[in-house]
């Protein structure tokens, strides 16, 4: 079974596409998911990829009564709606310094009832299974190129700003003390996150969005001891996710985001299990010792 | 850098914590602030670093409003505890301090701060695995990383043994030698220790009195 699989990646393209998108979609997800898992925001990815949903669901509703734009591509208005939720949480977030889960509980809430409202408008909630749960293995050429070009900006983002978004991130308070515009960067982060949500809003889906993002990252950390390590290991946790997602998918057709969350989830049980084993290990050691 | 402090109010909502408070601090002070725990040390130095919003009195620096200011790089900030920071997802020293030394600064300066703050050899550790006094060396070291001209230290003895507390008076000290305007809050009653050249005292009844050593005590306004 295994082998049909390897040989059907490389002689259907539609597999060898969902491995190329998996691939990119397996650094970008944890690389963005590490500067929100210390922000402490680790619903924020759920958050954007609902109002990316309204934006698909506008899209769609302007075409069904007529209005096409350039936004014909439901995507790119996806994109546009999820720096405008990510925009509002900072809003939010300001006026309740002390409680900044409302700011997501109220952007969350808005885009579900605007996307529920605008798919129902524009009659064809049939779509909309495939935005909730998303699918690697239909993705297109195009949509490659868009996944190329989004890990390109955030690599470029990365290269300039990286230290100042990790330095903001793992402390906002102090930031401004090294010269830091915190304002500015929560700005470049939001967008970059955007971005990186509503694109991966088409193979995960909205409601798997922040496993890719955060599951990774949760188990990395239990085994990385700095961050460059446990960017590292959260990025390879994620990488045999999709492999290991797609052989799934594939095997089993089940639908292949749920799959590779499910891969995802298996990692970081066993990795949580081993590292309390060892541990347990080491406490009876050093009992002995003593 | 002149620090001017004229009438400075303060409230949480209904309540007030800073009641006209003024005070000047010039280059190379070093000013201790003591009192109870609610006493009102950390809001007084949340206003200074423009963290609370000044609605009553006014702040300076070198004579600009703080509202205008915008030079805080010139301001090195130990917060207490180091709870802003969030120190339980993996990163290293040396991490924390690349990530830190956004200007370019001497390399060898930086070794001879790590060497000099005795955290050289835990460069390669991770944030989460140090003790509090090792913790609060690698935070001094980050606010010191690019050059301020001042230094503010909000309870910065709170967490740590003896030892490690005599290791950052004499730290202390020494930056204030070499011409570093320090701002120390501290709850502690081992002000003797320390060779401070003014003291604010903080009662807790909005009162409050400014002296400068071996000057005669201004008391604040009720």
């Amino acid at each position: 079974m295994f082998l049909s699989f390897i040989t059907d990646l490389f002689q259907q393209d539609f597999m060898l596409r969902a491995l190329i998108a998996g691939i990119m979609l397996g650094v970008l997800a944890p690389l963005l998911g590490t500067f929100v898992v210390v922000r402490r925001l680790s619903f924020i990815a759920d958050t954007l990829g609902h109002f990316s949903l309204v934006g698909i669901s506008v899209s769609l509703f302007l075409s069904s009564i007529g209005i096409v734009t350039f936004f014909e591509k439901p995507l790119y208005l996806g994109i546009i709606f999820s720096i405008i939720g990510g925009l509002l949480i900072e809003m939010f977030r300001r006026s309740y310094n002390n409680f900044q889960e409302i700011s997501m509980v109220i952007v969350i809430s808005l885009g579900a009832a605007l996307s529920a409202i605008f798919f129902s408008l524009s009659k064809k909630t049939g779509s909309l299974y495939n935005y909730l749960f998303g699918s690697i293995l239909t993705v297109t050429n195009y949509y490659i190129v868009l996944i190329l070009i989004t890990a390109l900006i955030v690599a470029i983002l990365f290269i300039l700003f990286g230290k100042q978004i990790l330095s903001v991130s793992f402390d906002e308070s102090s930031a401004k003390f090294l010269g830091i515009n915190v304002n500015l960067f929560q700005i470049v982060f939001i967008i970059m996150l955007s971005i990186v949500v509503s694109v991966l809003l088409e193979s995960a889906g909205v409601l798997l969005i922040s496993s890719m993002m955060v599951i990774p990252v949760a188990a990395g950390m239990k085994l990385g001891w700095s961050y460059k390590s446990t960017l590292i290991i959260s990025i390879i946790f994620s990488e045999l996710s999709v492999f290991f997602g797609l052989w799934l998918a594939y095997s089993l057709n089940i639908p292949s985001g749920a799959a590779i969350v499910s891969i995802n989830i298996i990692i970081l049980l066993f990795v949580a299990v081993i590292k309390k084993i060892v541990l347990k290990s080491r406490i009876a050691k050093m009992d002995k010792i003593q | 850098m002149q620090i001017n402090i004229n009438n400075l109010s303060f409230a949480y909502g209904a309540k007030t914590i800073i009641s006209n408070l003024s005070l000047t601090l010039n280059s190379g002070d070093y000013l201790v602030i003591r009192g109870k725990n609610g006493s009102g040390k950390s809001t007084f130095i949340k206003c200074l670093l423009g963290f609370n919003q000044v609605k009553a009195g006014m702040i300076f620096y070198d004579k600009v409003d703080i509202t205008a200011f915008k030079s805080w790089t010139r301001f090195g900030y130990v917060s207490q505890s180091f709870d802003d920071f969030n120190y339980e997802f993996p990163i290293t020293v040396g991490e924390l301090l690349q990530i830190s030394s956004l200007k370019k600064t001497n390399e060898s300066d930086r070794l001879k701060l790590l060497e000099k703050m005795g955290i050289f050899d835990i460069i390669n550790q991770n944030i989460n695995s140090l003790s509090g006094g090792q913790l609060q060396r690698v935070f001094i070291v980050r606010a010191m990383l690019n050059n301020p001209e001042v230094l503010i230290l909000d309870e910065p003895t709170a967490s740590i043994d003896k030892q490690n507390k005599i290791f950052f008076y004499n730290t202390i000290e020494e930056l204030h030698q070499a011409g570093l305007t320090i701002v120390l809050i501290t709850h502690n009653d081992d002000i003797e220790e320390l060779n401070y050249t003014h003291l604010l005292s903080m009662y807790g009844d909005l009162t409050t009195s400014f002296e400068e050593r071996g000057v005669e005590v201004k008391e604040g306004v009720l």
